[in-house]
């Protein structure tokens, strides 16, 4: 009880006020809470661990209770722990240390049989491990000159059409996207051309594989640009500036026709764009919301439902949103051409987890409300929405 | 202290950041303000503390922000995540336990999956080429341009992105972004590549599919919420394609319906009916899609249904009403019609008009669908005896095959149709006969044409909603009967002729009812037929069928058409079809038999493999429904059904025949209620085959009944071996255990089954009273345990009652257990009087079950047995006020015929007490006085 109110901001005035209320009153506010209970999600905090390494990233192994930590040892080694979810607790099954830090890792471009994970690091490796027999990797490249900041994979646990691919994006500007069948080069590689000034890519992810042939990727880079690569034509398909970083892109489901894709910004915003009707001066309509001051690190759409998705914020607070489409996608402009038209967005819950920020979350593929995630305070924490099922 | 706020402070200025007059701080004003910004700007000033705390009035002023924006940013706080405080017991006891239960699964799970190679190896194979190496083929058709092609593979630099001409691209990706939409769109509907191409379901466990399954049924669910009718219905379809649910195909239907697709609507509600015959939302679903299609009467039967489960269902209410408006609108027009109408045909042949109109006889009042039904097959069954005293000799010359004889008399019985067959050879019998039954070798080539009229009529008169004016006009009309007169006079070219006129005219005429014109089709395609012109009547058949799906007659001309050009597979098909119309056609199951065995002779033992997909038939269109007869199994999978012990021996051989014999006679055992007799059978079956699943959820059902609960955890265990979504067998083995005592097994079981589909009742209803039984506050006591037990017995008889209403009214094609369970209902008495054998009565309500069921069959000695198992001081307690002249008479004959001899104590006992019993003395005089 204490702990909630010093959470909440209560000053000494306050408490006092609070501690003279009395026990139906409590009770009251406990029925009337969970009668809120009954409409809105609700987070709840399950289980914590504390780490004593700096975690970048958790995420699930897929079909399982298990989730990874990937992070970096204060003595500057990489290292991989694996989790499992036992009644009550947490219980660390695995540890792998690698020379270099490891930022980021995926499953998506593998089956869901093998489960092998792909990561990049602080060095410029990409690298994909058989988490049984992590001592040596599937397959490895050298493939950034710096520190790989972002990766996502396709294709595989049977998510997106075609072939398995994972995208990389890098701290010296390019993004390259690779195909574990062919060894040492890049399928795809977009980069700044020599003498422009090179962008720190944080964020890259895959997106429209609702058919062999169809697949993008979007990547967001430091200085506010958002880029779409359209990987069947080769082209750049569209981009945009939001003026600030950005932290995290996300489209709401990787493996239908593109419909919607968040991105989320370095001074707390994050915009939504509605990504099925393309005008071809305007681009795509999107709505941005502000959650909160501090920067917004991730996003992340709940896997069963695409409307909804979770932001993480820099002062250690998960915000989950709810995006409302309009009543019409598209419209004609006054030239007759199609433009899409942008919904709206609704806070369903917020919590406080930390002081620290979010640095990132991840939501359990397989157990709706189940989520994952780190924050630089060195805990992972796994976490219960509550309710999602009935929004 | 909400009315402390000093006084002395008001008016005294402004706050310091907003600038507000500090009087604003006030619940006065912030009642009266109706500026959010203002007052959220008063919020955060209250909040900040710089004029010092109020936090009632903090509080007061969020809640009126809350009540003029809802939505406003002012009302996010922060908050910790909630605790265990912030729910109650129950919710957060359901929280810990989902995800406890979710994990143990995964655990499970994580065992199972080792990595298989080898299939992993086949479907790596199966992979797109990596791109770069092959894919600047697809490239260069798109863009079309060489010099992309070569540099592809080289970096690319954001200087040479920005050489495109923008808007010149951007419209060039539109064109083809939308190209591909389209074609992607195409692809789906076209029910083709798209959708068997890309789920490749090789090498996929079962729980992959289930996953997967899943997430293209999500991914429907989101399209549809969206608005993305035809997105939804192809995700819905991929689903299925991976997994067939009724989730899926009920959310299907739900997206056709949007898209006004009646038929498919119709035919995805037929599926989940057929998975999950009480599912009242595929019911509303299928009745909606009946409206649109404006067959009312199966509109109001499935309505009807629903209601029959939940009766306050208001929805249903209204639309039942509406459809019954409708009916009532079309019936004066109709009726006159019908006369007239009748008249002709009874002319023509007196007998057959009911048969033909059972589907929607006249009756509106379809509450009573089953007895109506029941109604119309004993007016057939008169029809059909009479035709056969009087002219049921005459058939016997024929060519028919002895056997068929000896089945018609054999299945006479049963049911009525078959007699049809003996008819049909007369030369001036009716018609219909020989619709089911013309093969070429019959000759009594008269008869198609007759039927035609009492079925328009019927229709005419029943099934309404078609249209107003249903019927032809007048020169088809006439041109039809004049048809049917050549028909019968054997001019069959002539016949075609006339039809041919007939057709035209009611064409050019704009006849808009489709059933006029199948029928016109459909003795056009007869007289094809007759004439052998066989690929003319498929065609004909094609048309009848497509305007009116699922129509007997064509559908059987159809049928023999590809028989006699040796299109087996096709006609294997068109005959099973008619089955599931009606289950009855000896000629149909004739023709199936004897086209199963060319076909294996032909394709060997995987030949239903070479079959394309048996439609499924709609409700509507099946009659016989209340002909219960068939189990799931024999139905869908069997050829034989009375001519069973016959083609055991001539088919001993074939095992898989065979198989299949011996276990739809162990399901018409379990329906008899010789459960340890169907054992016997099945254990047999599964000497044949033991992947099949179907067997050991049959099995545990006969364990169940027997009571050897272990034993039907195994079987279940088993199916759920080689078949982890099996619904039937989490349902059983949840009463295993339940029989067992092992409640929270059984919790966990009733779970998945709700978790599989969440609308089974039975289901939620066993699961209900297990978890009172989880209660911790129960105090498990074998008294109490024997209570459960019994109340579980109670509970089953029950649902078989429903079972047999279900049976009744919906289609007898149910692929569940509801069939098999539903067979047991004949047995129920005795079942019940077995197991009070075991188990003594408690209350008054258990004896008074178990009276009931003595006294239903007149069973001494179970009564006998029931007396001797209850302890005579109880006696009293137990009758209550229960006791009626045959509960008494039965007593004393019982105690005189069976306890007398082996323990005359114990009658002097019963009957001491039976004198102190509340109504004794009423009883007695009544009996003894009275009479004498």
């Amino acid at each position: 009880m204490l702990r909630a109110q010093r959470a909440s901001g209560g000053l000494p005035g306050q408490r006092q006020w609070r501690g003279g209320c009395t026990r139906e009153q409590r009770g009251a506010r406990r029925a009337s809470m969970s009668g809120a209970g009954l409409e809105k999600p609700q987070l709840i905090a399950h289980l914590q661990q504390a780490l004593s390494y700096t975690a970048f990233q958790a995420l699930w192994v897929p079909r399982s209770a298990r989730f990874l930590c990937l992070g970096s040892l204060p003595r500057g080694a990489g290292i991989i722990q694996l989790y499992e979810l036992q009644s009550g607790r947490l219980s660390l099954l695995r540890q792998i240390e690698k020379p270099k830090p490891i930022k980021c890792g995926t499953f998506g471009a593998s089956s869901l049989q093998q489960r092998y994970l792909a990561t990049g690091d602080f060095g410029g490796n990409l690298n994909i491990w058989n988490l049984e027999a992590p001592e040596i990797p599937i397959y490895s490249v050298k493939g950034h000159k710096e520190i790989i900041n972002s990766i996502d994979g396709i294709g595989g646990l049977g998510i997106g059409e075609g072939a398995p691919e994972i995208v990389t994006g890098s701290r010296d500007g390019t993004v390259k996207v690779w195909d574990p069948r062919q060894k040492d080069t890049p399928v795809a590689n977009m980069e700044p051309v020599q003498g422009e000034s090179k962008r720190d890519c944080w964020t890259v992810v895959f997106g429209n594989a609702y058919n062999q042939e169809e697949r993008v990727v979007c990547a967001g880079y430091d200085n506010g640009d958002i880029k779409l690569f359209d990987l069947k034509t080769m082209s750049l398909r569209w981009e945009t500036n939001i003026k600030n970083g950005v932290c995290s892109v996300e489209f709401d489901r990787k493996d239908i026709n593109m419909n919607k894709l968040v991105a989320t910004s370095l001074e707390g915003k994050f915009h939504v764009f509605d990504m099925r009707t393309q005008h071809p001066t305007k681009g795509f309509a999107s709505v941005s919301e502000k959650a909160h001051k501090s920067t917004m690190w991730q996003v992340r759409h709940l896997p069963q439902n695409r409307d909804v998705f979770m932001t993480s914020g820099g002062a250690g607070n998960l915000h989950l949103w709810k995006y409302e489409y309009p009543a019409q996608r598209s419209k004609k402009d006054s030239e007759g051409v199609e433009m899409g038209v942008a919904g709206s967005v609704n806070l369903l819950q917020n919590v406080t987890l930390s002081t620290q920020p979010i640095s990132s979350l991840d939501w359990s593929p397989d157990k709706r409300g189940l989520c994952v995630c780190t924050a630089f305070d060195q805990t992972v924490r796994v976490l219960i929405v509550t309710k999602l099922n009935k929004i | 202290m909400s009315d402390q706020p000093m006084p002395s402070m008001l008016d005294q200025g402004l706050t310091k950041t907003y600038q507000i007059p500090i009087g604003h701080l006030d619940y006065k004003f912030i009642e009266k303000c109706t500026d959010v910004k203002h007052l959220e700007k008063i919020l955060k000033i209250l909040r900040s503390g710089e004029e010092g705390y109020y936090p009632d009035l903090t509080l007061f002023c969020e809640k009126r922000i809350e009540c003029l924006a809802p939505g406003s940013r002012a009302l996010r706080k922060d908050k910790p995540a909630a605790t265990a405080a912030d729910f109650t017991t129950e919710e957060w006891e359901e929280i810990n336990g989902e995800i406890k239960s979710w994990m143990t699964e995964m655990q499970e799970d994580y065992k199972i999956q080792l990595p298989k190679t080898q299939i992993l190896h086949e479907r790596l194979d199966n992979l797109p080429p990596v791109r770069g190496s092959d894919s600047c083929v697809p490239i260069g058709q798109n863009q079309g341009s060489g010099n992309k092609q070569r540099k592809k593979n080289v970096p690319r630099d954001y200087r040479e992105w920005d050489k495109f001409d923008v808007e010149k691209e951007c419209s060039k990706i539109d064109e083809c972004y939308e190209e591909n939409n389209s074609k992607s769109r195409l692809l789906t509907n076209s029910s083709g590549p798209k959708i068997e191409t890309t789920i490749d379901i090789t090498g996929m466990s079962q729980r992959e599919r289930f996953f997967i399954a899943n997430r293209e049924k999500e991914k429907g669910n989101e399209a549809f919420a969206t608005g993305d009718y035809k997105e939804a219905v192809t995700y819905y379809a991929r689903s299925i394609s991976v997994l067939p649910t009724a989730a899926a195909y009920n959310n299907k239907a739900q997206a056709e319906i949007k898209l006004k697709d009646w038929h498919s609507a119709l035919q995805d509600c037929e599926k989940v009916l057929d998975m999950e015959p009480d599912n009242l939302k595929a019911l509303m679903r299928h009745a909606t899609a009946n409206k649109y299609l404006q067959n009312y009467q199966a509109a109001i039967e499935d309505l009807t249904e629903v209601l029959y489960v939940e009766p306050e269902n208001a929805l249903a209410k209204k639309n039942l009403l509406e459809m019954e408006q409708k009916l009532k609108d079309i019936k004066p027009v109709s009726k006159t019609h019908t006369k007239r109408q009748r008249i002709l045909i009874q002319d023509i042949e007196n007998s057959n008009g009911e048969e033909e109109c059972e589907r929607g006889s006249g009756d509106k009042k379809t509450g009573v669908l089953v007895q109506e039904e029941i109604a119309t097959e004993k007016s057939e069954m008169g029809n059909v005896q009479k035709k056969f005293t009087s002219k049921g000799d005459g058939c016997r010359s024929d060519d028919k095959e002895t056997q068929n004889q000896r089945e018609h008399t054999e299945s006479g019985a049963k049911n009525g149709r078959s007699e049809n067959r003996t008819s049909k050879h007369l030369p001036d019998q009716e018609a219909e006969v020989n619709g089911y039954l013309n093969n070429d070798k019959k000759k009594s080539g008269n008869s198609n044409i007759k039927e035609e009229n009492p079925r328009s009529c019927g229709t005419v008169s029943s099934s309404s909603g078609k249209n107003i004016s249903t019927l032809l006009p007048t020169t088809a009309a006439k041109l039809k009967s004049e048809g049917n007169e050549l028909f019968k006079n054997g001019q069959f070219g002539d016949a075609v002729l006339k039809y041919s006129e007939a057709i035209e005219s009611a064409v050019n005429l704009g006849v808009q009812n489709p059933h006029d014109l199948s029928i016109l089709y459909s003795n056009r395609a007869a007289c094809y037929l007759k004439e052998g012109n066989c690929s003319d009547c498929i065609q004909d058949c094609n048309r009848a069928l497509e305007l009116q799906p699922f129509s007997l007659k064509p559908l059987l001309r159809r049928a023999m058409a590809y028989e006699s050009m040796e299109r087996y597979q096709q006609a294997y098909v068109d005959f099973k079809t008619v089955l599931q119309i009606d289950s009855g056609i000896q000629a149909a199951n004739d023709s199936v038999n004897r086209i199963t065995k060319t076909l294996i002779d032909q394709y060997g033992p995987s030949w239903r493999e070479k079959l394309s997909p048996i439609p499924v038939v709609p409700v509507s269109a099946q009659q016989h429904r209340w002909n219960g007869t068939f189990t799931s199994e024999s139905k869908q999978k069997s050829v034989t059904d009375v001519s069973g012990d016959r083609q055991l021996q001539i088919n001993s051989e074939k095992t898989e025949e065979r198989f299949r014999i011996l276990k739809t006679e162990g399901n018409e055992l379990v329906k008899k209620g010789k459960y340890n007799e169907a054992l016997i059978k099945y254990n047999e079956c599964m000497k044949l085959n033991s992947q099949e699943s179907t067997v050991y959820t049959n099995r545990a059902l006969c364990h169940l009944k027997l009571c050897k609960y272990e034993e039907a955890k195994q079987d279940c265990d088993r199916v759920l071996q080689i078949e982890d979504t099996n619904i039937k067998a989490f349902y059983r083995r949840a009463l295993a255990y339940k029989g067992l005592q092992n409640y929270q097994a059984s919790v966990d079981d009733l779970r998945k089954v709700l978790c599989i589909d969440p609308n089974v009742a039975e289901a939620k209803k066993e699961l209900e009273e297990i978890t009172q039984f989880l209660n911790p506050n129960h105090n498990v006591t074998a008294s109490s345990q024997q209570k459960q037990r019994k109340k579980i017995k109670i509970h089953e008889v029950t649902e078989s009652n429903k079972q047999e209403s279900q049976v009744s009214t919906s289609e007898d094609a149910m692929i569940n257990h509801i069939p098999v369970e539903g067979g047991a209902e004949k047995c129920v008495p005795l079942k019940r009087s077995e197991k009070l054998l075991i188990s003594e009565p408690s209350t008054a309500y258990d004896f008074g079950q178990s009276i009931n069921a003595v006294n239903a069959r007149k069973d001494k000695a179970a009564c006998a047995d029931l007396l001797m198992i209850i302890n005579p001081p109880k006696l009293p307690m137990l009758l209550s006020n229960k006791l009626d002249g045959d509960t008494f008479l039965i007593f004393i004959q019982a105690l005189e015929c069976y306890i007398l001899g082996k323990d005359p104590g114990l009658v002097y006992q019963h009957l001491f007490y039976l004198s102190k019993a509340e109504r004794f003395k009423v009883r007695a005089y009544l009996l003894f006085n009275f009479p004498l």
